[in-house]
Parts: structure tokens; sequence; C-alpha cells
């Protein structure tokens, strides 16, 4: 819970009282309360520290939270980020992406469900390549599910029914925090009255994180061991374990996912950091070997708050959950791999901080080149600061309304609360395909 | 704009035309007796005209079908909807929306353009089982139901499993079996004004149905293995009741992969996405509707829609051509052929009845004016109407021209969807079952922005 008294708000005020759904992580979490005065927020109840930071930016929360609002739009004249007008934004934006021969609109699954659409209509439009921020992460789990099949559940199935838990490389404190206790281990479900009394859980990671604390069991392996612990799993389960010494709780592992009535695998980006495509493969055939004598689903754990919109979009549009690159000669072309970004001459980042997650020499060599980027957010942040025109935009279910998915691919309407001078995402991408 | 359709042959079963050669007056959106001075006149010569399609199955929202795009290129909703426009239909229902999934179920319909969308609720009897097993309760599960009904903007109600089962054997002492189940949601749909859509598999056809007014049986495909099943599906029917194909018609070959494809929605089954279609699965359905001749089956596919002008088409086939029957089926089936009007009756007609749609599914005045028109002279030999009825060469939706000459011409056309407005109290047991969600109620029920445009019928 946090509450302080806004500035400029004196003497006694009207309070009121609304329901938000917070657009902190992939959970988005509905069951939050603000209090409100005088177009203020005054206080938010039942968020977690990571959510709060959405809806009071300018405090600080978190050391490495604090962030600054971006006031007006800018543009880069002289080598410096200046003020600017929007329309002159807008012009500068529409040159430079309208000019571009291979442009590429990154980022989307931190924005809403109707920008994404704009985005992919501008896509189009530009014959640019899409790239969901988190491709790397999502690409792999498809390819497992297209070779192993599908059991799927939404959240609130997971919550009712899952007795048997299993984290891999993922650490929900950091990427979701109140997953735990709204879905997965804590949370009292139907048949889990319980709580984590009527769950068994267990994590597996290259570090020791917090969540070994209520894990019942918890085994850290070393990096590029990986594959051998899921295999070795697979042969315990199918009884015939392999020669050789097997990853330290190989065996427990399997007994504890064995024991299963209804399992559940909630994996994270550390589950792809290396070998991705072969973990997930792994654990895809793993899920479904269990799944052939009870329920057993792989459940991606993504904590950006509309992945799960952007990949529904990309299925329901082209067929794919993969980044669709209009501008190809021979037509549309999806790819499941990350771009490299050597052929793109300018880049639209919405909804993601593209610098933050580019590895150092990617992010210097598109510096080098010189290719101009254009991004949409509400926060300065790296990319905004190797921007050539930057849009503030509103903030989605606080100032903007909005649908996303939450992480199941169920949908929820984001309220727009407070008054705000930016426009959203959407509407600054409606008027880029105006004006481009 | 007023348009005249004249010289085609109407099939409007409704009012017993049966391929009369009659014009066809359009005012705005509805079906006149007489217009003196049309804006526009259509040519239907050699041409049947038939009021608007109605899938009373189109499996095209369900929660998590996506997923099958992994494998087969599966049409977006986009060319879904298109594809629907062209094989005549201007309304899809969609079998499964859950209490969870309404909101999604509704986006993806409001999605699919061209036609109007309308859904059932699938009812997860675990929900209710103690109100179930409270005689004096029925009253207050009835409105609870209604409210639910309404809440998730649904036009009717679906059972997939008539019993309660859990998983957990910890509960095993409240399973209700299905006679019993049946029974008691008789009563309830009695007293509450109710009706059930009521999946048909093996099981249901086993127990005792006790009242045909009390149930729609639904997708009779999967159920009828047995000859047991077969007389009971009849004896429903020809006790007045409805019930709907379920053709298991998609050759097995054309899905791509063997893969399971399972969403679990809590029941005590998960929903397979990706069913095995057997390679006689049609023929216990073939044998029902050849042997029964009464107004109370309408058709359907079972399983995902892929694409309606491939897929309905053999069906028909099999039912009004006799030697495009496999071979092997010969001398299990009676002789009989279908009629165009019994393919009006089953695509069209009998459709928009189950699904209380007032204005469609017949061409009298006042009706909405959703018009198909198909290319078929008098005298086409039977074995070549599928080729002719898969694509309409005209589609009229509430009178607006969206296909002409095989081209769809109006992609924006407008489009809505159906649900029911019960107009029921809240209780206390909607609360109840509302607590154990994820969601708070108001994120539980579908709100304006995830679909529509709405209409609600009373
Ligand atoms: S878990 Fe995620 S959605 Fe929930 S309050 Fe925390 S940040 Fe917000």
């Amino acid at each position: 819970m946090c509450l302080f008294k806004p500035t400029g708000v004196q003497g006694k005020v009207e309070v009121g009282q609304q329901s938000v759904i917070c657009t902190g992580c992939g959970c988005l979490c509905d069951d939050l309360d603000v209090a409100m005065a005088g177009g203020q927020l005054l206080e938010v109840s039942n968020v977690c520290l990571w959510g709060l930071s959405r809806f009071f930016p300018y405090k600080r929360f978190h050391p490495k939270k604090e962030r600054r609002r971006i006031l007006e739009p800018l543009g880069r004249l002289n080598g410096r980020l200046q003020g600017i007008s929007y329309g002159a934004a807008l012009e500068h934006a529409a040159e430079i992406l309208g000019k571009a021969r291979r442009p590429l609109i990154y980022g989307l699954t931190n924005t809403g469900s109707w920008a994404q659409e704009a985005a992919l209509q501008l896509a189009r439009n530009l014959k640019a390549r899409l790239e969901p921020a988190d491709l790397a992460f999502k690409a792999p789990y498809y390819h497992s599910v297209r070779k192993h099949g599908l059991y799927w559940a939404p959240l609130e199935v997971i919550r009712d029914e899952a007795d048997t838990v299993l984290f891999w490389g993922a650490n929900p404190l950091h990427s979701c925090p109140r997953h735990l206790v709204r879905y997965s281990v804590f949370a009292r479900g139907r048949f889990t009255e319980r709580g984590v009394e009527d769950r068994q859980v267990a994590a597996v990671d290259l570090y020791r994180t917090e969540v070994a604390k209520f894990c019942h069991l918890f085994v850290q392996v070393d990096p590029g061991q990986e594959l051998h612990l899921l295999k070795g799993i697979r042969e315990h389960l199918q009884g015939s374990p392999g020669p050789g010494p097997a990853v330290k709780g190989t065996r427990r592992l399997a007994g504890f996912l064995s024991k299963a009535e209804f399992g559940v695998i909630f994996f994270g980006r550390g589950a792809v950091y290396n070998q991705g495509l072969a973990v997930l493969d792994e654990l895809g055939s793993l899920a479904a070997h269990l799944g052939e004598k009870q329920p057993f689903v792989l459940f991606p754990l993504a904590s950006d708050f509309n992945s799960g919109g952007l990949y529904h979009l990309l299925f329901n549009e082209l067929g794919v959950p993969e980044a669709p690159d209009f501008g190809h000669e021979g037509g549309l072309l999806t790819s499941a791999a990350p771009g490299d970004f050597d052929e793109v001459d300018a880049i639209l980042v919405v909804g993601a901080d593209l610098f933050w997650f580019l590895p150092e020499d990617q992010g210097r060599a598109l510096q080098d080149r010189q290719v101009p980027v254009v991004s949409l957010s509400p926060f300065a942040n790296r990319t905004t600061s190797c921007s050539q025109v930057v849009f503030p935009v509103a903030l989605v279910g606080l100032e903007a309304a909005e649908v996303a998915y939450r992480m199941d691919g169920l949908p929820m309407v984001l309220k727009k609360l407070l008054p705000t001078a930016w426009p959203s995402d959407r509407e600054i991408l409606l008027d880029l395909m105006k004006a481009v | 704009m007023n348009i005249k359709i004249t010289g085609g042959r109407l099939y409007d079963p409704a009012r017993g035309v049966q391929g009369a050669t009659q014009d066809l007056f359009i005012q705005g959106d509805r079906i006149v007796a007489h217009l003196p001075h049309p804006d526009r006149v259509i040519q239907a010569r050699d041409q049947v005209v038939a009021p608007g399609g109605i899938d009373l199955r189109g499996q095209v929202a369900t929660y998590g079908l996506n997923f099958l795009r992994l494998w087969n290129r599966f049409p977006s909703l986009k060319e879904l909807g298109q594809l629907y426009a062209a094989s005549g239909y201007t309304h899809v229902h969609e079998p499964f929306l859950t209490l969870y999934t309404a909101g999604y179920v509704h986006r993806q319909l409001a999605a699919l353009p061209l036609v109007d969308t309308s859904a059932s609720l699938a009812l997860n009897l675990r929900d209710l089982d103690s109100s179930l097993k409270s005689p004096g309760q029925l009253e207050e599960l009835g409105q609870t139901i209604k409210s639910l009904q309404e809440k998730t903007r649904s036009l009717d109600l679906r059972l997939i499993e008539p019993f309660v089962r859990y998983r957990q054997s910890y509960y095993s002492h409240r399973t209700m079996e299905a006679a019993k189940t049946l029974e008691t949601l008789t009563r309830l749909a009695l007293e509450c004004g109710l009706r059930f859509n009521l999946e048909a598999g093996p099981e249901v056809l086993e127990a005792p149905l006790p009242e045909t007014r009390a149930f729609h049986l639904a997708a009779l495909g999967r159920a009828l293995t047995e000859e047991r099943q077969l007389e009971q599906a009849l004896d429903h029917l020809e006790k007045g009741g409805t019930a709907d194909l379920g053709f298991q018609a998609r050759n097995a070959s054309s899905i791509a992969n063997e893969q399971p494809v399972k969403v679990d929605f809590g029941w005590y089954h998960p929903l397979n996405l990706n069913p095995k279609t057997k390679a006689n699965g049609a023929l216990g359905v073939m044998r029902l509707a050849l042997q029964y001749q009464g107004p109370g089956l309408a058709f359907s596919v079972c399983g995902p829609v892929w694409d309606p002008t491939a897929e309905f088409p053999p069906c028909f086939s099999w039912l009004w051509d006799r030697a495009a029957r496999p071979a092997a089926w010969e001398r299990q089936l009676p002789g009989r052929e279908f009629s165009l009007s019994e393919w009006a009756w089953a695509t069209r007609t009998l459709p928009a009845r189950l699904l209380g749609l007032a204005d469609r599914g017949h061409l009298g005045p006042g009706a909405r004016a959703d018009v198909a028109l198909f290319d078929l002279p008098p005298d086409t030999p039977s074995s070549q109407w599928a080729q002719s009825l898969s694509r309409c060469h005209t589609l009229l939706k509430a009178g607006e021209v969206v296909i002409e000459n095989f081209d769809l011409v109006q992609p924006e056309t407008p489009k809505a969807t159906y649900y029911r407005r019960a107009g029921a109290e809240e209780g206390p047991l909607l609360a109840e079952l509302c607590q154990y969600r994820s969601f708070r109620p108001e994120n539980l029920w579908v709100a304006d922005e995830l679909g529509g445009a709405w209409v609600g019928l009373e």
C-alpha cells in the first residue's frame, strides 16, 4: 500500500475510489483500488512494489526505478534532444520512416492491443519488419508447441487445480511478483484451498534466488547443464536412467514431477538464455510426456504486460506468432529469430526500451551507422536518449484506455482514470500512419 | 436502397416456398411484400434464392483455437469471415464461451468480418453442483444462470458435460451422474424457462432424456456410434425435440499435425481442438438424417471450422446425392435424398429459430434482408449442387449487397453480436460463483469494449 498527498492538493479534498488493473506485468492484477483527488492519485492498495512504480513513477520505491517523465515531444537538433511541437515531431518521424528502405518497428509488448493493431497496420504501410521485444523468449516456446503439441489452461484453472508447480529459469518475485499469491503458489483455488500447503513447488535456476525460500525443491544448475538435467529427468520418468553421472537433483525432480495430478511448468527468460530452442524443445517434450497421464501445462511467464496481446494479434492476422517482414521482396516473410539489425535503416520503438535489451556491440553498431530511432515512451530511458525523435505518451491503463491480454491470453479492458495532456501510443501511431 | 430480385427460384421453407419462381422486394434492410419503384433490379434467372445461412455451431472463436494456426496456416479471422460470406452465410454462432473466456470469445467474434455473431455460454456444472442438489434452490439457480448469460453476453446455454465429476478423488462424494443431472436440469429448465444445448457425447444418449423441450441435442456426430444411440436420438426428434448433426466432415489428411491440442476449461475433460476424424465418422449422422424426416434437425459440423466453402459441401453432397456417398455405406443407408428445401431448412430456417433470431432464416415480409443467390439452373443434376451451392453469386446482408458476381464488394459491411437480455436478478449465488475467480466481477463480465456492436434480444 502507498499513501502520500500529492503536491497541489491542499486542505480537504474529495477522494474518489476506483478499481483498477495494474499494467506492471503480464499478471494484469485487477484487484487494485486507487484513491484519487484533484486529478491525482493518492493511494493504491493491493499493488506490489513493481506495480507501484507504474502508478507513482516519480517516487523512488526502488533504487533503480526512478524515472523521469518526458514532458514534450523531442527532436534531435545539432546533436541534442530539444523540445519541439507535436506537428514537427510527427513530420520529422514521418520523414525518417518514410525514407527508410528497411524500417523496423520494435517492441510493442508493453503497450495496449489497440496500439499494437495500429503498429501492425503501420508496418504494412511502411513495408517494415515488426519485431516483438520478447521474440527470443516466445519463439522457442511456439516452436516447442508445434513439435510436441499443446495442453493449455488459463490461470483460473491452474490456480484451482495445479498441485505441482515447477519454475524453470523464472523468478516471479522479480518478473511478476503477485503471480505467486494470485495464481501459482500461495493462491487459494477451488481445489487448492490451503494455498501452498495443497501444492508442491520446485524451481530450477542458475542462481539460488529468493524463490528457493518457499520451494519444496530447488535445483541449482551450472550454465549449460539444463539440457543434461532435462534428459536425465526424462530417462528417470521412463524408468531407464542412463549411465554416467546425472546432474544433481535429477532424480528428485523426476520424482517430484511424477507425483503430479495436475502439473504446470512456468518457464522464464532464464530458460532461453542458453540454447533456448533446445531447452524449450526438451521442456515441451517433458510436458507432453507427463501430459499423457495427467494434465500438464507448459506456460511462458511473460513479464511484459501485453506480450500476450501482441502474439494473439499476430496469430489472428498472420497465422504465425513470429516477426513479420512486410518489406521482403518475395512477399510476407515471418521469422522466429530476432533480427540482427544489420539491414535496418530506421527504427520505431513502441512499448519497449530497445537499447536496454540490445547487446552493447549491437547498440553501438546502430549508433555508428547513425540509424535514426523514433521512440514513443512515457519515460526517459536508454532508447529515448539515443533517438532522433521522442514522443511522450499517456500511461496505458491510467491516462489512456486500452485493452490488454493477461499472460494466459484473456483480454481485459484498461480504463482511463486520470486526465492527461499526452496522446496514447495508438493515437500517435495513427497520426504517423497519416503523415507517412 | 430499394431492391427487386427477379426471376429467381425461391427456397423459403418457413413459408412453404419450394423453388417457385417469385420476385423478392427489399426496402432498406427489410423484405417487403411489394415495391413499386425499386432503385435496383437484380436478375436472378437460373439462380436459387435463399435466406442467408446461419452456422449454428461455427467453432471459430474458442479460447485456444489460435494455437491451431501453428500447424495449418488456419485462416485468419478476416479470411474466415470472407469464406463464410462467400458460402452465403450471414451469421455464425460460436459454441464454446465460458465464464472467464467470454471476453476473449467476443473479441475474436468482433474481429470476424461480414457476418453477425453470437455465442453459447458453456456452463460448468461443477460450479453449480450444490444448487443442483438442493431442490429449493432451483429458482435462484435459474435466475443466476440467466444473469450469467446476460453478463457474458451469450445468446444461449450449452452443457458440455451433463454430469458433475471431480478430478480430485476427495470430492468424489459430490459426483452426480448423467441421468440424475439431466433429470434435475429438466426441472430447472421447465421451471425457469431455460433451454440447454446438450453436447451429445455417447454418454448423453445412454441416459434417458426426460423432456425434449428442455434440451437441444448438439453435434450428434460424435455420439452416434451404436444402434442404441441412434434410436435415442431418433426418439428425441420424433417426440418433437431438436438436434444438429455435427458432421465430422473433415478428411483426416487435412489435419497436418497429429499432435494433441487441448485446452483445459476446468471441465472433467479438456476440450480437444484437434479431434481425430474417424473414417466412418459421418455414417451415424447420415443414417439419422435420412431416417428422420421431420423439422427438428439442423445442419452443423463438429470441431473447428476451417473453410465453410470446402468443408460443408461434401456433407451436403452426401445428403442430397446418393452417388456421392461412399460405396461402403450403400447397404447401411436409406436411399432417400435431401431436397433443396430440406437444405434451406437445416442451414437457415431452423438455425434461426433455435437461436431465437425471429427475423432471420426466412424471406417473408418483415424479415431482415439477408439473402443468398446461388447459380443453379433448374435442371442441374444433384451431383453438381454442392459445387454451385458452395459459393454464392450474390449475397445481401441487411439489404446491402456484400458479394456480387462472386466478388466481395462491401468488405466493411456492418456486423453485430447478438446476446440474450435476460433481465434476471443477481442473487447471492452469483457472488458465490465469483469468489474463486481470479477476476473481480466487473472484469469478469464482458465490457462494451471487448466486442460488439451489441444487440440484446429480449
Ligand atoms: S504482479 Fe504485476 S500486475 Fe500485479 S501488481 Fe505486481 S506488477 Fe502489477
